[in-house]
């Protein structure tokens, strides 16, 4: 199944420094629930890991990420990813195009339109509920990017590790919890079922 | 007439218990998962993610490492013993374990053998497979489209076409419509539904390397045409070959073909000499095994402006998934689907069907139905009704007007079948007034003046059952003859064995009915045993209706032999001529002289104690019999039904079921087929479908997204009954455990289109879940 996903949001940190953060791979991927670098390829190319749970069982998409373009001139990235479940229950791809742009108060935007992929177990349970549970995701990485990139502000100087030892350098991912997700989705979906019979029976 | 038994005998129309329910409602059946042999170990698929990819490696070495793994057995292995593929049932072929590439999601593509079930999971989780995705192909209509990907890279027609396949006189229809005043189209789809049955699919196999015989124990519903099968295929000698089908729970079609679950616990019995168990989960059964239905049909009616039908054209596109494993004659490449011209009396007719591949599982089985039966009835009777709405008739009206008239029959039809007998407009009598069809449309006016929501649907549909007459029905070759081989010991009870086999259907007493009716023995007294191929005799098994029309008559044909040596017996008993003697049912008197008589008791016991010189000693019969032709069953089903304007539900108010199946052998038996095949028809209308997202992901995959009516969803059924006998079959009776699957889905969707048709809905498509109809009534804003 095939989704779109279009995202915008504000980040209280000028254009340079949030750019610097978005094009760079293995930063990015930290803020992505459960996702993680292990492997430089080359400079644009990068290997990775992302752990998604559905109840008892935890799928483990190990794929790679490549910058299809850069460009610093306008700020614009464009990312394709593609993974299989280790266990062969399926697999995921995903291109999303990146751009940020300042706002007159000095705060930056960043725009993110993805197309994900889904095929395999997750695509047949998750079917209906894939979308809010990206929203769920999307909300946990911007919170992520915003926390990590306000901690990187006071120590510039924080030298890069090299690509090729990856995973010591970062946290171990934890697994995004679809499950707890999709419960956290239903809550809402039966408040706002709730809100509306109430709104309708009051009207 | 048949001369009716005693209660105590039980023969035909007697509503005697059913045998078989006092072990199953114990829970004592024996199904495949309950046998359990020494040394036995387990089986578990890998299946593919992908709708469609190339498959480029296979490693198992972790699978292998884990402790109590057995073998990993891939397509490459199968491939160097010649059996990575094997035949379907249609004329195609299809992959046991994927080489090269993936057809479909959740196509085998290893099978991983352990000493339990649980490290046998778990290695199948262990073993890495590298797919490369391909192009998926899932819209039917675009599997022509010159760059649509080509499926089958093993074929050597480059296309996605399968076949087409066409009836009837083209020429002389469409004349017919450039003519007609007036003319009725309907574009339906019948989706893609599955048999789910209670128990899923598997096998015991168990190769026994000293006495080098094969032993399977499998849900299957052709236990003989598989047993032949698996001889051709594997190349094993016949004799050697056992299949056992034990207690099944619910076929409904799904377990006529041969799955590869079964070649592969087969193989790998041979491979370990050891019994290997494989046994389907609830999500492998409706993902890769037998789907029904799947057809993308058009119908279009010529008619006069006093609604009189003059002719009938089909258009039919059917999805077929990634191999054709339909199960179904071999010369009916969309089986018996000609039938569509229905209960009416069309001078003109012509059908044809395409077939295509797509990225879906294989199938095409007939789900309680004779080979696409439901849907040609479905057909007909929507496009009746698109008909009656076109004319601003009433559809009772329109279809009154259309019934071919008893006097008619045997009936030709303008696509060929000989309809044996029918009296449409009896049956069509007898539910309406149970109904009270007049004052329900009353009923229905004053509603829709108060904007209420209230639909009638009708469908009064026929059948074609008993498949069939040897000089047109075969599978694979094999003609779909059935039999019964009975046995009477010599304290007077017997053993009848048939080729068919029981799924639930109640052939221990219905077959058991029918050996009373011919031989008085009480039913109490016969044991009737199907399934295991190297006791019973050769038959095609059941499904299709086809038990009692072919192996029903067999059990008749048989006891009718039996009677004749019992005859020559009791004449030597009672010292009389042959010709002397009358029968009635479970005794041979001397005509005059009815206290000078032998029950067959005494008779069966001076066929083995006392019997005349240059008689055979014994009291047995066999007989194989090939039906002069099939048999057509008919009904007329009427739904009511509120629709909620609020959730857009369609709520199922009243449904009156009149069938007709001629002679009935077992009234309780029959009603509770219908009433099962009424309730399935209900899912199939507003329930469920196998649907596929664009990448091939199967939507339907589980039951929390391929729902199975319960109590809850259920309504009463009131059902009766009209006869008219089969004028061929030599007890009168014509089949009837697929009617109501096969009429009712047209009376569910009529009822719905019905209540909103005075908003200028046409047609919706199955299954008509409730968002639907809402969506339907947001449009025309009258949604609450």
């Amino acid at each position: 199944m095939a989704i779109r996903i279009e995202k915008t949001f504000q980040v209280q940190e000028p254009l340079e420094s949030v750019w610097k953060f978005l094009s760079d791979p293995k930063k990015v991927a930290n803020c992505v629930p459960g996702a993680q670098i292990t492997e430089a390829v080359d400079d644009r190319t990068y290997k990775g890991v992302i752990k998604v749970q559905v109840g008892p069982s935890v799928t483990d998409y190990k794929g790679q990420v490549h910058i299809e373009r850069l460009d610093d001139e306008n700020h614009e990235i464009e990312i394709v990813g593609k993974g299989q479940d280790v266990r062969g229950k399926g697999s995921a791809s995903m291109k999303m195009a990146g751009k940020v742009r300042s706002l007159a108060d000095g705060s930056t935007e960043v725009v993110s339109v993805s197309e994900v992929n889904v095929v395999g177990l997750l695509a047949q349970l998750g079917a209906r509920m894939i979308n809010e549970v990206s929203n769920k995701m999307f909300e946990e990485f911007t919170k992520n990017f915003k926390a990590r990139l306000q901690q990187e502000r006071p120590q510039q100087s924080t030298p890069q590790m090299p690509p090729s030892t990856g995973s010591g350098a970062t946290d171990e991912p934890r697994p995004i919890k679809a499950l707890s997700l999709v419960l956290s989705v239903l809550g809402e979906s039966v408040v706002r079922f709730f809100r509306r019979l109430f709104k309708g029976s009051s009207s | 007439m048949l001369q009716k038994t005693s209660p105590e005998i039980g023969g035909m129309g007697h509503s005697v218990k059913r045998k078989e329910d006092l072990r199953f409602i114990q829970g004592k059946g024996t199904y495949v998962d309950d046998v359990s042999l020494p040394g036995m170990v387990y089986g578990h698929m890998v299946r593919s993610p992908y709708a469609h990819a190339r498959l480029t490696g296979i490693r198992s070495e972790e699978a292998k490492k884990l402790p109590g793994v057995l073998a990993v057995i891939t397509g490459e292995d199968l491939a160097k013993a010649g059996l990575s593929w094997m035949p379907t049932l249609f004329h195609d072929k299809q992959m046991v374990l994927a080489t090269g590439k993936v057809l479909f999601q959740s196509q085998e593509v290893a099978f991983v053998v352990a000493e339990d079930r649980y490290t046998a999971a778990d290695a199948a989780e262990l073993i890495e497979v590298d797919y490369e995705d391909l192009p998926v192909l899932v819209d039917p209509h675009r599997a022509l489209d010159a760059d649509a990907p080509i499926l089958r890279e093993d074929r050597e027609e480059k296309t996605n076409h399968i076949f087409h396949w066409e009836v009837g006189d083209r020429q002389a229809t469409d004349g017919v419509f450039q003519t007609a005043p007036v003319k009725a189209e309907l574009n339906a789809f019948f989706p893609r539904c599955h048999p789910a049955p209670l128990e899923t699919c598997g096998c015991v196999a168990d190769y026994n390397p000293a006495t080098t015989k094969l032993t399977v124990w499998e849900t299957s519903q052709a236990p003989h045409a598989h047993r032949t099968l698996f001889a051709l295929v594997a190349g094993l000698p016949e004799q050697n070959i056992r299949i056992i089908a034990p207690d099944i729970g619910g076929g409904f079609g799904n377990k006529v073909p041969i799955y590869p679950g079964y070649v592969c616990a087969v193989v790998a019995s041979l491979q370990l000499g050891r019994p290997v168990k494989w046994i389907e989960s609830r999500s492998e059964n409706l993902q890769s095994t037998g789907f029904a239905r799947d057809y993308h049909m058009k119908a279009e009616i010529a008619a006069d402006r006093d609604g009189k039908v003059k002719a009938l054209r089909v258009k039919t596109l059917a999805d077929h998934g990634a191999f054709n494993a339909a199960a179904q004659p071999s010369k009916f490449p969309a089986g018996l689907f000609s039938i569509c011209t229905g209960s009416y009396d069309f001078s003109e007719a012509f059908c044809e069907v395409d077939g295509v591949y797509t990225n879906k599982a294989p199938g095409g089985i007939a789900y309680r139905c004779s080979f696409r039966v439901t849907e040609a009835a479905y057909l007909i009777e929507r496009a009746m009704d698109v008909l009656a709405q076109e004319l601003k008739m009433d559809p009772v009206e329109l279809r009154l007007k259309n019934f071919v008239p008893p006097d008619k029959f045997p009936y030709l039809c303008p696509l060929g079948w000989s309809y044996d007998s029918g009296d449409y407009k009896a049956a069509m009598e007898l539910a309406l007034e149970k109904i009270g069809y007049s004052e329900l449309r009353k009923e229905q006016e004053e509603k829709r003046r108060k904007g209420e929501l209230m639909g009638i649907g009708i469908s009064s549909f026929t059948e074609i059952v008993g498949a069939g007459p040897s000089h047109t029905f075969d599978i694979c070759g094999i003609k779909m003859f059935d039999s019964c081989e009975i046995r009477v010991h010599p304290t007077g009870k017997a053993i009848a064995r048939m080729g068919t086999k029981a799924q639930g259907q109640g052939h221990e007493t219905t077959f058991a009915q029918i050996v009373a009716q011919e031989l008085g023995i009480p039913v109490a007294d016969i044991t009737v045993e199907e399934g295991d191929t190297d006791t019973a005799p050769y038959g095609l098994g059941t499904y299709a209706s086809r038990s009692t029309p072919v192996a029903g008559t067999a059990t008749a044909m048989a006891s009718r032999k039996i009677r004749d040596k019992a005859r020559k017996l009791a004449a030597h008993l009672l010292e009389a001529s042959e010709e002397d003697l009358e029968w009635e049912p479970g005794k041979f008197f001397v005509k005059g002289a009815p206290s000078k008589s032998k029950t067959i008791q005494e008779i069966a016991f001076a066929a083995y104690t006392n019997f005349p010189a240059g008689l055979e000693a014994g009291l047995e019969a066999v007989h194989y019999y090939d039906p002069p032709n099939l048999t057509f069953p008919f009904g007329t089903y009427i739904c009511v039904l509120d629709i909620d304007k609020g959730t857009g539900e369609p709520k199922v108010r009243r449904f009156v079921a009149v069938d007709d199946c001629g002679n009935i052998i077992n009234p309780m038996v029959v009603e509770g087929q219908i009433h099962g095949g009424l309730t399935e028809g209900l899912a199939i209308a507003f329930m469920q479908e196998i649907a596929y997202d664009e990448s091939g992901n199967v939507q339907g995959g589980t039951f929390m997204d391929y729902l199975i009516p319960t109590a809850v969803e259920t309504p009463n059924w009131e059902t009766d009954k009209t006869c008219t006998p089969s004028p061929h079959h030599p007890l009168g009776a014509k089949g009837v455990g697929e009617s109501p699957n096969v009429g009712s889905p047209a009376a569910f969707v009529n009822a719905v289109v019905d209540a909103l048709s005075h908003l200028g809905v046409k047609h919706i498509d199955m299954p008509i879940a409730p968002w639907k109809i809402w969506k339907i009534l947001k449009e025309k804003g009258i949604s609450e």
